[in-house]
């Protein structure tokens, strides 16, 4: 086989899986309980009022009609009106991204560029003092519940505040994503605003790297501690190469497989954003979105949320594989 | 090499410590008490929700209310405290013909858009046309639908002309939720969706960039997700008018809303000035924590609704009043308000509360209030035992007070009482409801009642509390009621029995029809308070629903900030609040 009939299988296999997720969430949030006429609670709204709007919802036609009509104007790039904001869902969910990547995505990679190499030197010192410490820290932020976290940072670091040694408390923001009193600010210039969301951004990106950091440190780790049992490993000893050489050249990369898998996996679930985590920062992402929608019956934003965030999920997979094929010498192709 | 290569990462570090001083000074500058605001007096107000649209038209949620409602105004509105209708728009109360079927009102002069185009009698002729041409569901059917036609006789005077005499004409067409449009902005876009084939639709999905209105506020930007920012409007026409001991400003020059995503980050922005007040009612939990802040103030008020526990009148055994009757006596609501509660709430024993004073009916019998146990229980088994029911172990009663519990309560023609189900909202959503009940569930298992207490999804609990659904008891609750009490007619009468109507219990009463025809017709409100006196009897006597309790709505506020807010049922979060609260003179 060769690398191009590799990616054409894959290609095929991703486009069926879509259509396949893209039913299923479909018909899910049809049969999931609630009526998204019925989430309007208004005693002066009549029957014949809830009926025109259960047409206007497009839901007073059968759900494989609702579907096939869907799939017609997803094809054409129409993904449908939000129910509640009526608002093109594909807008809303743009809108919304940039502010979940900016934050997710950039803990994620902090997260794996902190985690991996400290992984990979406390497998190499195992059973040393360090090595127990740091599994230990690891561990307990890793089974820690994120909201309360967050919460005890907040209270620490944005309400009562860290006393700088010149005198005054430092501060950080209590919410969001930008101070309104200088984003209104006609006179506030780029730098400002820029820095103003770079502040914002330190509380919610500390305890998401704190959090994120612990998953690829002890992923990485144990993966190390696998590698190293290898006879190569070994046999690199006995050719008395340095310790460098055989941590970094033999045994970290070789070691890097899964760990590279659950980088690709945890960037495409970082745009979901964490539901909580924006919760507690009031932070304005796709994830606080994404369950207004499922909890006000908002299907059109809850469906092509989810398919969307399907879609990124199956494509870091794909990626992932490709990256195996330059990361594992066993993977090979016919030229 | 090696020297650029030093001087480079001396620059580097040069500029990280740069950026790095910049945010710690920003920090310390405590982010939202820059001095960027200068003398301008802002009043910063957290909100948990943003608005989902500044489309008036399709506002659906309280958060749209908060903000659009600065802009936009009505014809007349319900008046501080007492809800007695004012004139807003208009300059005087609105004037019937003898037959009542047609209403002249008179608007008030020399009032402008905030863009400067002059008001006229040709915007509420437009936005009352738009509404009778495109027919908006939530809008049309409470307020448009009785009315024939709108007039202007001149450019300051509105004819209406209605097909029947009707009492919510007043309430819905003239009051709140029926805002004037502007016709000069509005007129292109109606008219380019009139004809299209989804006009409602369309009209809906409309998004004004600046909403132009001619309220306290101009509208200036909206950053999603973050904040919104008005500015009070200077041509304001109701500025340094007064009714009933209050002034109307605005008395500050911003609004800033804020979003908080959640209350535990409000509350401690509060705590530290970040806001001046939190616009939704806060959990009893935070009280301790808030009454120890001196520059921290709480309000509590009663409000105009319950929570309720609905019975669908079709089924067995609940479509005999007598069993209802029992169930009502067998619940012990001061239990539920002091013990659930935490005394934070009040019985509810009436479909229409007591705050709205007009509507109230305060002779309508109230069940089991300061009664025993023992003493509710022997008037449920009364109620049962009359009515042919009987147990295969009966519930004791003894003289000493103490009760024994009963088992297989039998229907009069001897069948045993099916086991339903009672569903409640599960804990996370509310667990006051939750635990309620549980207590209910309990109560009436002692009493021989088969029932299980199911939590069940609030999104389900909404689709199967339908006339055509499946559930044979829920708890759910009116949160925010209108004053007007046209929701006895849609909640109780038969033509509301039918799939998507809001007579959920199904209850049928020909003699209650009759009456919320007549109070539906009635123009003359002594003479229709007489009706729905009469209503809440009757609905008070065939416990289709039985009201459980309210809360009450606690807010808070920083003290600190702005004084002389005003105390309404529903809280402090009202727009005459808004209009007369002025800033405090720094200490």
């Amino acid at each position: 086989m060769t690398f191009w009939h590799y990616l054409g299988r894959k290609l095929f296999q991703l486009a069926l899986t879509t259509l396949i997720i893209v039913t299923l969430i479909f018909f899910l949030f049809r049969v999931m309980p609630g009526d998204p006429v019925k989430t309007i609670i208004d005693p002066q709204m009549p029957p014949e009022a809830r009926a025109q709007l259960r047409a206007q919802f497009g839901l007073d036609k059968p759900p494989v009609v609702q579907y096939l009509i869907f799939l017609k104007n997803a094809a054409r790039g129409n993904w449908g009106v939000s129910f509640f904001q009526q608002e093109p869902v594909f807008r809303i969910i743009m809108r919304k991204l940039p502010n979940t990547l900016l934050l997710f995505t950039s803990a994620v990679v902090l997260a794996y560029l902190i985690g991996v190499p400290i992984g990979k030197r406390i497998a190499w010192k195992r059973g040393t003092p360090t090595e127990a410490v740091v599994t230990f820290v690891g561990i307990f932020f890793y089974t820690t519940f994120l909201p309360w976290l967050a919460l005890i940072m907040i209270w620490l670091f944005a309400y009562k505040g860290i006393p700088l040694p010149w005198g005054g408390v430092l501060q950080l923001p209590l919410r969001g994503m930008m101070t309104p009193e200088i984003w209104s600010d006609p006179a506030a210039s780029a730098l400002t605003k820029g820095l103003d969301v770079a502040v914002h951004l330190l509380l919610p990106l500390f305890v998401l790297v704190l959090i994120f950091f612990a998953r690829f440190m002890l992923l990485m780790r144990s993966s190390m501690l696998d590698t190293l049992e290898e006879d190569y490993i070994v046999t690199a000893r006995a050719k008395g190469l340095e310790d460098r050489v055989i941590m970094n050249r033999h045994a970290a990369r070789n070691a890097m497989l899964p760990v590279v898998t659950a980088m690709a996996l945890s960037l495409a679930f970082s745009l979901n954003g964490g539901v909580l985590t924006e919760k507690v920062f009031s932070w304005p992402g796709l994830g606080t979105e994404l369950i207004d929608a499922v909890m006000k019956n908002d299907y059109p934003l809850a469906q092509a949320a989810f398919i969307f965030l399907a879609v990124i999920v199956l494509v870091a997979n794909l990626i992932a594989d490709i990256l195996y094929i330059f990361l594992d010498p066993r993977i090979g192709f016919e030229s | 090499m090696k020297t650029n290569g030093k001087v480079r990462r001396y620059l580097f570090a040069v500029m990280c410590a740069s950026v790095l001083g910049s945010m710690v000074v920003m920090c310390q500058c405590g982010g939202s008490q820059l001095p960027l605001l200068g003398r301008k007096v802002v009043l910063k107000v957290g909100m948990q929700e943003e608005p989902s649209t500044l489309n008036i038209l399709n506002y659906q949620s309280v958060w749209s209310g908060y903000v659009l409602g600065r802009f936009y105004r009505t014809l007349y509105d319900e008046g501080p405290v007492d809800f007695e209708m004012v004139p807003i728009l208009a300059e005087s109360l609105p004037e019937y013909d003898a037959a009542t079927t047609s209403c002249i009102v008179r608007l008030r002069r020399g009032i402008t858009w905030d863009d400067g185009v002059p008001f006229t009698a040709a915007d509420v002729v437009f936005t009352a046309n738009m509404h009778l041409q495109i027919k908006i569901p939530s809008l049309y059917y409470a307020a448009w639908e009785f009315i024939d036609r709108v007039e202007a006789l001149d450019d300051y005077t509105v004819k209406f002309v209605l097909k029947t005499p009707r009492a919510t004409f007043f309430s819905n067409t003239l009051l709140p939720d029926n805002f004037i449009l502007p016709r000069h902005r509005w007129r292109s876009v109606v008219e380019d969706i009139k004809f299209t084939a989804d006009p409602v639709g369309n009209l809906m999905e409309y998004q004004p960039n600046v909403p132009v209105g001619l309220g306290p506020f101009r509208f200036v930007e909206w950053r999603r997700g973050s904040y919104i920012k008005v500015v009070s409007n200077p041509n304001f026409y109701g500025r340094g008018l007064k009714l009933k001991g209050l002034e109307f400003g605005p008395f500050m020059d911003e609004i800033l809303y804020k979003i908080y995503r959640n209350t535990d980050t409000a509350i401690l922005a509060l705590k530290k000035g970040d806001i001046d007040y939190i616009w939704w009612p806060i959990q009893p939990g935070y009280l301790d924590e808030l009454k120890g802040h001196p520059d921290i103030a709480v309000t509590t008020n009663p409000a105009n609704g319950w929570k309720f526990l609905a019975f669908h009148c079709n089924r067995e055994p609940f479509s005999d009043v007598n069993f209802r009757r029992a169930c009502h006596w067998l619940i012990d609501k001061d239990f539920l308000v002091e013990r659930v509660l935490q005394r934070h709430g009040q019985r509810a024993d009436n479909v229409v509360p007591p705050v709205n004073k007009f509507w109230h009916n305060p002779d309508v019998p109230v069940i089991g209030k300061g009664m025993t146990k023992a003493e509710r229980w022997r008037e449920a088994k009364e109620i049962l035992t009359n009515a042919g029911y009987s147990w295969v172990v009966p519930p004791e009663i003894r003289e000493d007070g103490a009760v024994t519990p009963g088992k297989g309560l039998r229907m009069s023609n001897g069948e045993p009482v099916r086991t339903f189900s009672l569903l409640t909202p599960t804990a996370d959503y509310d667990p006051l409801r939750a635990i309620s009940g549980t207590y209910i569930q309990q109560w009436w298992k002692e009493f021989g009642i088969p029932v299980n207490a199911v939590p069940t999804s609030v999104n389900d609990i909404l689709r199967r509390a339908d006339p055509t659904g499946d559930f044979d008891v829920y708890i759910l609750g009116w949160i925010r009621l209108p004053i007007d009490p046209e929701y006895l007619s849609t909640l109780f009468t038969s033509r509301q029995a039918v799939k998507d109507g809001n007579n959920t219990s199904c209850y049928r009463n020909p003699a209650y029809d009759a009456l919320a025809a007549q109070a539906d017709a009635e123009m003359d409100r002594e003479a229709r308070r007489r009706i729905i006196f009469r209503m809440q009897e009757i609905i008070a006597a065939d416990v289709p629903y039985i009201t459980l309790y309210a809360e009450d709505v606690i807010e808070a506020y920083r003290k600190d900030r702005f004084t002389g807010w005003v105390n309404e049922p529903m809280g402090i979060g009202n727009p005459w609040s808004i209009l007369t609260i002025k800033p405090v003179q720094p200490r």
